[in-house]
């Protein structure tokens, strides 16, 4: 419990961690408003009668970035080496000192960024869903009981990025290639979508199993896959990376 | 007693010895290697994967040119991620001070980094998109679209072009930032999450660096009012040029 405690200060005092929070929730409102106002328009220009049912949730798929950024430097700021001037230590001699249990130190920092990474889905979730209700004003889609799934489908979605990209950093200790890669595939066509064109197995990947949890309809679909099938899909990818990343952290040297 | 020795170098000398600092700098980084040969890697992956799907018929097109450019909208992340690291390694443990001390003109060093950074990026890039176009071609066959000679150069060139200046804007965004992770969020949310919604949403996005520059090599829609790629190459070189210079007139003046 103190070392949640010690996770949950060390991510507050990260001003990384503040500009992923910004990011996560600017990023999926700011998309929502600019094509909730172009939807309006379609509307009232009477080329199409509704909005369609994933208005503001496909731009919560973007948003995911905030938690991509929010997962990886949780761990990699613990591998930064500070500068020769000031020692050239690094955080993570530090935090193992204090925290010997390896296993319990991860476990402690998974809880923290999934907890962030769950507060920071809510508050993202409410901001976008109100702008697309404030732009749309009596177009928008009614929100009912069926949406609370899928908003839930939505935290989920973003705590099992958030959770994917901490354990890829903690394979490779490093901020940018995990960055770069999946920063890239947060894209508006991403690569994972792609792969779907050549083999069906790609809807199996994480992130293409992970947002039908809450999109309902994605371009060129091939393959049905239940929101609850597809959680679970990626509930199994993010275990499994998180396995093989505990198993390589407590084996080797910091 | 003799007055010391003041060695006078010729400005021509002073920035040949910059540039062979900062080229000798660049090369002995073991990230732009990993960066380049990272990124020719994956770029030459997803070309397959690209080619498969041509091959299936799902992208629309036949032309070996296309499929075997369409994987650089990704594989410009690596151009980036090397822009940014040029930069920003100086800000990593003080070496800035380092190179201030030796090379106390700032624009002669800031210019010396930019262009040892274009040398290094302009083959890299025409390397990366050749190869990914030759493995479509090779893959492809006699089932690929015909294309002129003259459509191949453009679209290459457009790349190598569009490629070598996007990393140039990245150095210059991240002697801004002076902070390798930050920029590259920066930098990495913009090419691939703004920008193509912005290209999407609004009109005047074909202006901004990334459309401009997609308009170099990118088949454009047929469209009187879409860029033609001269006016892209010309749009893209004008930000670059714009955005080193800003650059420059804060790195003249700020503490290291």
């Amino acid at each position: 419990m103190r070392a949640l405690a010690a996770e949950a200060s060390k991510l507050a005092s990260l001003p990384a961690v503040w500009i992923a929070m910004a990011a996560g929730v600017l990023v999926p409102s700011v998309i929502a408003a600019i094509t909730a106002s172009s939807t309006r328009s379609t509307v009232t220009r009477g080329a199409a009668t509704v909005a369609g049912a994933d208005a503001g949730y496909q731009e919560l798929a973007f948003g995911v970035v905030g938690a991509i950024i929010l997962g990886v430097v949780a761990i990699s700021s613990e591998y930064f080496t500070e500068s020769a001037e000031s020692g050239g230590g690094r955080q993570i001699t530090t935090s193992l000192t204090a925290v010997p249990s390896r296993l319990r130190f991860l476990l402690a920092k998974i809880s923290a960024v999934a907890i962030a990474c769950a507060v920071l889905a809510i508050i993202a979730s409410g901001t976008t869903m109100g702008v697309v209700h404030v732009v749309l004003g009596e177009h928008a889609p009614a929100m009912g009981v069926d949406d609370v799934p899928r908003l839930g489908g939505v935290v989920c979605y973003w705590v099992y990025t958030a959770l994917l990209a901490f354990g890829i950093t903690v394979l490779t200790r490093h901020a940018v290639i995990p960055l770069a890669v999946l920063i890239a595939n947060t894209s508006v066509v991403t690569v994972t979508y792609l792969l779907t064109k050549i083999t069906p197995l790609a809807n199996y990947l994480p992130d293409m199993a992970g947002v039908r949890m809450f999109v309902r309809r994605l371009p060129d679909d091939t393959v049905e896959i239940s929101p609850l099938t597809g959680g679970l899909v990626m509930t199994a990818w993010v275990a499994v990376l998180l396995v093989i990343a505990a198993v390589a952290f407590t084996r080797r040297d910091a | 007693m003799t007055a010391p020795m003041t060695a006078t170098r010729s400005h021509g000398r002073e920035a040949a010895q910059a540039l062979a600092a900062e080229m000798s700098k660049l090369a002995s980084l073991p990230g732009t290697w990993l960066t380049l040969g990272g990124t020719l890697v994956v770029n030459l992956i997803l070309a397959i994967a690209f080619t498969i799907a041509g091959l299936q018929g799902s992208t629309g097109t036949r032309s070996a040119v296309d499929i075997g450019l369409a994987s650089i909208g990704y594989a410009q992340a690596g151009f980036v991620v090397l822009g940014v690291l040029t930069a920003c390694s100086e800000h990593v443990g003080g070496q800035i001070r380092t190179t201030l001390t030796a090379m106390p003109r700032r624009a002669l060093q800031f210019t010396a980094k930019h262009l040892a950074l274009a040398m290094v990026v302009f083959p890299a890039a025409a390397i990366t998109a050749a190869s990914g176009v030759v493995l479509t071609a090779g893959v492809l066959g006699d089932t690929a679209a015909p294309v002129t000679s003259g459509r191949v150069a453009g679209a290459l060139g457009g790349v190598t072009a569009y490629l070598a200046l996007t990393s140039l804007i990245s150095a210059a965004v991240g002697a801004l930032v002076r902070r390798t992770l930050a920029a590259v969020v920066v930098l990495l949310g913009y090419f691939f999450i703004a920008g193509p919604l912005l290209r999407d949403h609004t009109a005047v996005a074909k202006y901004l660096p990334d459309g401009a520059g997609f308009a170099m090599w990118f088949p454009a829609a047929d469209d009187a009012s879409a860029v033609t790629p001269a006016q892209g190459a010309l749009l893209l070189t004008a930000w670059t040029v714009a955005l080193i210079v800003f650059v420059l007139i804060g790195y003249r003046r700020w503490d290291m």
